[in-house]
């Protein structure tokens, strides 16, 4: 069993072997298959709790894998601000594995699609991967219905 | 103390079952093999240099960090890991994931992998099921 505190650098090297033998569109159908077939946890807190949701998703994910973010809920908007992401620290400072150069363009693939779905708007910054920063930002427009509406 | 984040067992399993209906079988053993001698270079070489016994300090971090079912014992110079209750397997279930067709095939492949390298051989028998296997480890004959 490859425990899972190993799997982050497995999913790199899973990310290198598929865009070696199927391009880069490969990795990102595994992404979007991981999206729509494995994030249904993350849409089942969507869709009940709106951006108080998230907050309580990411809270609880963000919490087991450790690193050091802040995260901000307003009425109407949602942001993470990640100082340190764990994974990416694994992935690219840690010299265990040889990095996927392109490792952090799975978060923009796996969530703001999936929480557009629910009327939000989102915007993905990847600031700068090898340091682990990045930000999401969810605002609810105030013309389109969203769960917060409920 | 290593942040646990059990998920990301479903989402391996997402992966394992990707690569299945991609690229088969072959894809599945290709790709663990040449993970695991990327992801596990440093365990390789503990176990070339100190035998079993860095092995089963591995499995015995791995297990009990994870809150899994399990024993390590030695039968003469065989390393027995006995997995009562795999951590993985009922975390999934727990969380109703998916668990891919041939989930703990990668298993048996990573471990191939790193005794190989290490000159080492094993076994494996498994019941994905029930969430059970045992493993065997011992010095490969030149």
């Amino acid at each position: 069993m490859i425990s899972c505190v190993d799997y982050i650098y497995t999913y790199s090297e899973l990310f290198k072997y598929l865009e070696e033998r199927g391009g880069y569109g490969k990795v990102v159908e595994l992404w979007e298959g991981i999206r729509e077939e494995f994030l249904a946890n993350l849409r089942d807190y969507v869709a009940r709790d709106g951006l108080k949701g998230m907050y309580a998703y990411w809270s609880h994910t963000l919490g087991e894998e450790g690193g050091r973010h802040h995260m901000s809920l307003y009425d109407d908007m949602f942001v993470i601000d990640m100082h340190d992401c764990p994974s990416a620290k694994k992935v690219f400072r840690e010299g265990r594995i040889e990095p996927y150069p392109k490792y952090c363009e799975h978060c923009p693939v796996l969530y703001p699609p999936l929480i557009r779905e629910f009327g939000y708007e989102v915007e993905y910054h990847l600031i700068d991967c090898p340091s682990g920063q990045c930000r999401l930002v969810v605002r609810k427009p105030p013309d389109v219905p969203t769960p917060d509406d409920r | 103390m290593a942040n646990v984040h059990k998920d990301f067992h479903g989402a391996l399993s997402f992966g394992i079952q990707f690569l299945d209906d991609q690229y088969g079988l072959a894809g599945l053993e290709e790709f663990f093999t040449r993970a695991a001698k990327a992801v596990y270079a440093t365990l390789i070489e503990d176990l070339h240099c100190r035998g079993l016994d860095a092995l089963k300090e591995h499995w015995d971090t791995v297990f009990t960090l994870e809150a899994g079912g399990f024993e390590t014992w030695y039968e003469g110079d065989t390393l027995v890991l006995d997995v009562r209750a795999c951590p993985a397997i009922h975390h999934m279930r727990a969380r109703n994931y998916r668990i891919a067709d041939h989930f703990c095939e990668h298993t048996r492949i990573v471990n191939e992998a790193v005794c190989a390298a290490a000159g080492y051989a094993c076994s494996v028998e498994y019941d994905q099921d029930a969430g059970r296997c045992v493993q065997r480890f011992w010095r490969a004959v030149p």
